[in-house]
């Protein structure tokens, strides 16, 4: 039996969307599953993301829309799992869908119910922080925006249902059974937070002045109970001094998390950076065992924190808190690192809340029939950190374990890839391409415009008196048709402009409701069923900007309207079809690297059937992998190369390169073309075609001036110890002292290498396995073991390594001492708690060295006119949310080529990558967008200003017969204008926002 | 001087109105001091009508209609009860809802008419004059009372009193049975919600105001009063005019 | 009031990019909150994609005040648009100095899509602003 080429995704927030939409953009049926009423998960409910303090809910919201409007995506909200039956490629899923009282087709989202009703029930998406009704959407941009009725608040008084005009309100709905057939399942069921109020000692709960960092989150947002005011819940001042308690229900034994949460300190600090930020006086405080900024730019972050901002960080654990009755401050008992007692009152405390596995994930398991580790996180893999024990079923984002945005985007993506290799062959067969009647050409004819005016129930018509706006609008050059619906967005509406499409022939239609951001696709669908370029479409927004903001003036509300009518009109006349230009695609692509993540996308692209061509510089595959021998968990890493690599020669679709260097790179998005010089004693050319670029070209162990490294043969690097441990059969260490951060964190390399605290770890783990005998002395400066990690740290302590914490201003020194007839190195540390140095003879002094980028990155990001950071890693289109993709679309990036991380981070990188370039490999076309802009060549000068504020490289100087002029690559190119609005002759113009429309626009000022 | 107190009484033109003029004929004599607002049913009575009374230094206002089951449109003297008894719970804590009364007279009651009217200007005459009286205006009563008004005006609650009857009679829209308690508690939540937001209101239109005074003044706590000013504020009816020092100071917007 | 005592208010034409300060005047209206009338809406795909041209042009035409608004920096939808326009405005607020355009009627904002309140709030302002400067006549033709 063939297999399904369907996907049920269980969970919507960043995980499940980003998934899902990686799916139904490269031909898979998605059904999304979320057990809340609206997806968006706890993404949304974040004001600001570290390192970039992007506002979260400006990034996420239009991946929600997306989600909501993709036609391969149902989405199954306010439903769950009860269960599952077959295997991989054949699953069959029983879903619950709970009722909502509210029917999904007729609902609106206008929102009148919630406000009529009389029941005020907490909000929980503001933590219970505000009020809100028993009828309700969990935050404002929910997706999709149907209300939902809250039962258990609700007193059945019926006035939902009254003044509901689209009658959406169903009391009597009952909850449905649902079946699907799908060929796979993924797993994005993200995490529960910690509940501060089994750490008793810090009185959350009792304390009104303590809150927990997700409520601190909600205070801080500009769409929080207080619009962006950060005010403590006793009286509602603005606190001076807020501290932050890290950890808790992170590293903790006592509740059963032994692991990081590995996203505390950073968004510990981010809400101290937030909260300085809105109030200048205030005075953030952290507490914290280490500062764990071990991601991209992350230490750059907290550097800013402290010194631009003034964040301070104290190292230590608290050991009370206590209210001071009359002023509801807080008093903190704590032992900072030279052990004197301290305490020190405060205006408000933040209880930095850790992740905790998600409840509902023991229910799944078993459904599911997949494993959970001890903790209760879907259990991965080093080599497979996608996959769980069941075949065909696959998890993503902090569902396997803590994790960040960045990697648990990637990881969805990553997944979207495990499902596309098992279900290669059913790709396409269960999404539908939907059939539009022919575009009648209305260009050259007269604009002959409908209007459609919409009550918005009593939204807009309870304001505005729409009768008199229509009767306005039906006076308006070209309006050959207006007219008012109770709801324009209705179905029964679609069909009414439909008709009268039709009947007056309209070559132009307007509609006046509300915000084109949520609204115009629909309508735009509409027009294009009736037969007319979607772009032949215009909103006026008489509602979110107008009756809303002006409930209280009818007279100046209607008077606005109008005015808005009449800008609409006047963009309408000159408005234009447009052409979304489809471009070929080359099914093949090409991956630049051949370690560990080149290998590994190299081979998920071949699975999906499509040619690789693999470019390696050195005269082997395996890159940086080719040192490590052993993973913390044991696996052996050069077992599993070696078969990688045997599966690269042995698959017949990917063709390798090696001694082979990239030359140059010309060409866009699905159809680049690349000239690559083989090295193999005589220099060869190639030319290669493609559709896409995976750069995953790697780092480098930096090579340490440090510590007599290269001038003494016992001073090493943790790779070279590794080799050692590795081949010595039986050897006695005697006194190993590893030094962490050599060639990081630092002037030079200011960034954290990220796996060298595991990498210490996990080699004095093995020395102490090999001779328990040997000393291991770490001398670090925090220990970032992330994660899950954070066990292992744990065993090595318990095995006794040795951990010493050093100051970056109080370097570990190296001495060498005679005695004997005989040089012996001495280390010698100052040990911040007892005050002192201490001195160590080492027999072996292993340095932990940076993770650097290889040098040719400069020249290779020229040739594909994508971007470094400053440490020369390859930066990405956004740090949050498209970590594995360029602004330059078609190119994407993985592995160390984007920064330092560990192996199983390495394969979700790669996978993710292919997942991005199969949304486009799996395409015969690619359709540009219609908004793009255009250049009259006759007035061009080809000046390259255009070229300088082009974000996207997409415009380009082309020899005409004309001479030199501008032109800009419909492919890349995304709509800004900002070359428009550059443009010194007025030669280049953005289509759909054309100088003309604007002008327009500016002269109906009455 | 001997108070003299001023009462107010709306009286139904079916039942109550015909009691009061079988008094007069009967010659049955009263203290003067009720003045007879006549309305078609004590249904017509709209909740800000006997506030306003008080609000205008009414000493006491008196509802009078036809006795349970004898209304003469069906059911408007059950719709006045549920009114009155959710106003008395408005204005108990500002001390005023004894000032307010609901009586059932019948047409043929001309004795009992007398007998109430005399009863309840005795009880005014006890509590003596209103604290709303112009000469001595109360003035954190007159607030009081204003919010009740506002309150009172809200559409959802409205909405809900004029539900009550049905509710509790014959189900809400799920056909469970709601008890008298639950559905009063529900609507005591909301009324109190709504009564503090108003009063709120119109202290910060009168002057800028921060919470701890505002949790003085109402004798709340300031973390009860930051969520109400939350609401208000979602409402775009409160804003913050400005922060001195740490402490924010709120203000109205316009209505 | 007749309509001869009729008070004048101002008209402002606003640029409002499509991602953030467009969602964020949604969000104004979502939430509620009030705001002066006198603002009319251009939605612009990004606040990069207004030309100097266009303020100018409204000032010609009679607008009262322009109000340019776009994403906060760094979170772009264009990755750096809102950079070229804040450059680009920092230039012309120059300009129309010069021409004698007082500053206060061009208006550059950063607004994100999840600041509803703020969106009312520099609304607010720039009609105070504005109002206060009186009707703009300079650069009208007549």
């Amino acid at each position: 039996m063939d297999k399904l080429g369907s996907v049920m995704v269980i969970g919507g927030g960043v995980a499940g969307v980003q998934a899902s939409l990686d799916l139904a953009d490269s031909n898979f049926k998605v059904y999304l599953v979320d057990s809340l009423p609206s997806i968006g998960g706890t993404m949304a409910q974040l004001d600001k993301t570290f390192p970039t303090n992007d506002c979260a809910m400006c990034i996420l919201a239009p991946k929600l829309v997306a989600a909501g409007r993709h036609q391969n995506i149902s989405l199954l909200t306010n439903a769950n799992l009860k269960h599952v039956e077959g295997k991989a490629g054949h699953f069959k899923a029983t879903l619950t869908r709970r009722s909502r009282r509210v029917d999904e087709d007729k609902c609106t989202g206008c929102g009148v119910c919630a406000q009529k009703c009389p029941v005020e029930a907490l909000d929980k998406f503001n933590e219970g922080l505000s009020k809100g009704g028993a009828v309700y959407v969990r935050y404002p941009q929910a997706v999709p925006l149907i209300y939902i009725i809250n039962k258990e608040k609700c007193l059945g008084c019926g006035i939902c249902e009254e003044v509901c005009k689209a009658g959406a309100i169903r009391y009597d709905q009952k909850d449905e059974e649902l079946q699907l057939d799908v060929g796979s399942i993924i797993l994005a069921t993200g995490f529960d937070e910690f509940d501060p109020s089994l750490k008793t000692e810090y009185g959350y709960g009792r304390h009104l002045n303590v809150v927990s960092s997700i409520e601190f989150e909600r205070l801080l947002s500009a769409s929080g109970p207080h619009a962006g005011l950060v005010l403590r819940p006793s009286d509602g001042d603005i606190p001076r001094k807020i501290a932050f308690i890290q950890c808790v229900g992170s590293r903790d034994a006592t509740c059963g998390t032994d692991y990081c949460s590995s996203v505390c300190c950073m968004y510990a600090t981010k809400e101290a950076v937030i909260a300085k930020e809105h109030m200048n006086q205030i005075e953030p405080t952290i507490f914290l065992m280490d500062v764990r900024a071990y991601g991209k730019d992350f230490d750059k972050y907290i550097e800013r924190a402290e010194n631009e901002y003034g964040v301070r960080f104290v190292r230590c654990r608290v050991s009370s808190i206590e209210e001071v009755p009359e002023t509801r401050n807080l008093k903190i008992k704590y032992e900072p690192e030279d052990g004197k007692l301290i305490q020190e009152e405060f205006n408000l405390v933040v209880l930095t809340v850790g992740i905790k596995p998600s409840e509902s994930n023991k229910e799944l398991a078993e459904k599911l029939g997949v494993e959970l580790d001890k903790f209760g996180f879907f259990k991965t893999q080093t080599f497979t950190p996608i996959s769980t024990s069941k075949p065909g079923i696959f998890v993503c984002g902090v569902a396997s374990s803590p994790k960040d945005i960045p990697e648990t985007v990637t990881q969805a993506s990553a997944a979207s890839t495990g499902v596309g290799e098992l279900l290669a062959s059913a790709r396409g067969t269960l999404v539908k391409k939907k059939e539009y009647p022919k575009e009648r050409d209305v260009r050259g004819q007269p604009p002959r415009i409908g209007v459609f005016i919409c009550h918005c129930g009593i939204n807009i018509g309870g304001v505005i008196d729409v009768p008199s706006v229509v009767e306005y609008a039906q006076t308006l050059p070209n309006v050959v048709h207006a007219c008012d619906n109770l709801y324009t967005c209705s179905s029964d509406t679609q069909e009414i402009v439909k008709n009268r499409i039709q009947e007056y022939g309209l070559n132009r239609v307007i509609v006046a409701s509300c915000s084109p951001r949520t609204h115009e696709p629909l309508f735009q669908e509409t027009i294009k069923e009736a037969g007319l370029n979607r772009y032949l479409f215009e909103m006026a927004n008489i509602r979110d900007q107008c009756s809303w903001v002006h409930m209280h003036d009818h007279k100046a509300a209607t008077e606005k309207a109008k005015d808005l009518m009449r800008m609409a009109v006047a963009k309408a006349r000159e408005i234009e079809p447009l052409e979304r230009v489809a471009l070929g695609v080359t099914r093949r692509g090409l991956v630049i690297g051949g370690g560990l993540a080149g290998i590994t996308a190299a081979l998920a692209l071949a699975k999906q059937g499509f040619e690789v061509d693999l470019i390696e510089k050195n005269k082997e595959l395996g890159g940086f992998l080719r040192k490590i021998h052993y993973t913390l968990e044991n696996d052996d890493t050069q077992e599993y190369l070696r078969a990688m690599i045997d599966n690269v020669y042995s698959n017949e679709l990917i063709k390798v390169f090696l001694n082979s260097k990239v030359e140059n790179v010309s060409g866009y998005v699905g159809n680049f073309k690349t000239t690559v010089t083989l090295d193999s004693g005589s220099e060869v050319k190639r030319e290669l075609e493609h559709g896409i670029i995976i750069v995953a070209t790697g780092g480098e162990e930096y090579h340490p001036n440090e510590y007599l490294y290269g001038k003494d043969h016992r001073v090493l690097t943790q790779l070279e110890l590794e080799n050692r441990i590795t081949v010595a059969a039986d050897e006695k260490f005697g006194n190993v002292v590893m030094i962490q951060c050599v060639g990081s964190r630092n002037d030079e390399h200011p960034y954290c290498s990220r796996m060298c605290c595991g990498e210490a770890v996990k080699n004095s783990l093995k020395v102490k396995e090999k001779d328990p005998e040997a000393n291991v002395y770490v001398l670090f400066r925090d220990i970032r073991t992330y994660g899950i990690m954070e066990e292992d740290y744990k065993r090595a302590r318990e095995a006794g390594v040795i951990f010493i914490r050093y100051e970056e201003e109080n370097k570990p020194k190296l001495a060498k001492i005679k005695s004997e007839g005989k040089e012996d190195l001495q280390v010698s540390v100052f040990e911040p708690i007892i005050q002192e140095d201490i001195i160590i003879d080492a027999d072996l002094l292993v340095l932990s060295a940076a993770v650097i980028p290889p040098q040719e990155n400069g020249t290779l990001a020229k040739m594909l006119k994508v971007p470094l950071n400053e440490d020369g890693f390859f930066l990405e289109a956004h740090a949050k949310l498209r970590p594995v993709d360029f602004a330059t679309e078609g190119i994407f990036v993985c592995g160390m080529a984007h920064s330092p991380k560990p192996i199983e981070e390495s394969i979700s990188q790669a996978k993710a990558a292919v997942s991005r370039a199969c949304t486009l490999l799996t395409k015969d076309t690619i359709e540009a967008e219609g908004i793009i802009a255009t250049v009259n060549p006759n007035r061009c000068t080809a000046c390259e200003l255009c070229m300088l504020v082009c974000a996207y490289n997409a415009i380009e100087i082309e020899e005409t017969k004309r001479g030199k002029v501008a032109k800009v690559n419909s492919a890349l190119c995304k709509g800004c204008g900002a070359c428009a609005a550059t443009c010194r002759c007025s030669a280049i113009d953005l289509k759909g926002f054309t100088d003309m429309q604007m002008n327009l626009i500016i002269n109906t000022l009455r | 001087m001997k108070f003299n107190p001023k009462i107010l009484g709306f009286l139904c033109n079916w039942c109550s109105y015909a009691g009061a003029d079988l008094a007069g004929i009967s010659r049955i004599q009263y203290p003067p001091n009720l003045r007879i607002i006549r309305v078609m049913c004590t249904g017509r009575i709209d909740p800000v009508l006997p506030l306003e009374a008080l609000a205008n230094g009414a000493d006491g206002v008196i509802i009078m209609g036809c006795h349970p089951g004898d209304c003469h449109y069906m059911t408007g003297n059950y719709e006045a009860e549920r009114k009155i008894k959710m106003l008395k719970k408005l204005i108990a804590p500002l001390g005023l809802a004894e000032r307010l009364h609901v009586e059932w007279v019948s047409a043929s009651e001309g004795a009992r008419f007398a007998e109430v009217v005399e009863n309840f200007t005795n009880q005014i005459k006890v509590l003596g004059p209103s604290p709303l009286r112009q000469e001595k205006l109360d003035l954190s009563k007159w607030e009081g009372i204003q919010a009740a008004k506002e309150a009172v005006e809200d559409f959802r609650l409205r909405a809900l009193v004029a539900r009550e009857r049905k509710i509790i009679e014959e189900g809400n829209v799920y056909g469970e049975e709601i008890s008298q308690e639950e559905f009063d508690r529900k609507m005591d939540d909301a009324l109190t919600a709504e009564y503090i937001r108003n009063r709120i209101y119109l202290i910060l239109e009168k002057e800028p105001t921060s919470i701890k005074q505002l949790s003085k003044r109402l004798n709340l706590s300031s973390k009860h009063v930051l969520d109400h000013v939350v609401l208000l504020r979602r409402r775009g009816l409160v804003t913050v005019d400005k922060i001195e020092d740490m402490t924010p100071i709120y203000s109205v917007l316009k209505r | 009031m007749k309509p001869a005592e009729k008070e004048w208010t101002p008209k402002i034409l606003a640029f409002l990019c499509n991602w953030c300060s467009y969602a964020g005047a949604d969000l104004a209206g979502i939430s509620r909150m009030q705001y002066p009338p006198n603002i009319r809406v251009v939605r612009v795909p990004c606040s990069g994609r207004v030309n100097p041209y266009f303020i100018i042009k409204a000032l010609q035409r009679g607008w009262d005040g322009v109000l340019v608004s776009g994403c906060h920096p760094g979170d772009c939808h264009y990755i750096s648009g809102n950079l070229v326009a804040r450059r680009r405005f920092a230039v012309l607020k120059d300009l129309l100095e010069y021409l004698g355009i007082e500053s206060g009627r061009l208006n550059f904002s950063w607004v994100s899509a999840a600041e509803g309140e703020k969106f009312a709030t520099v609304v607010k302002e720039v009609v105070e602003k504005v109002k206060a400067l009186g009707p703009a006549e300079r650069l009208v033709k007549r």
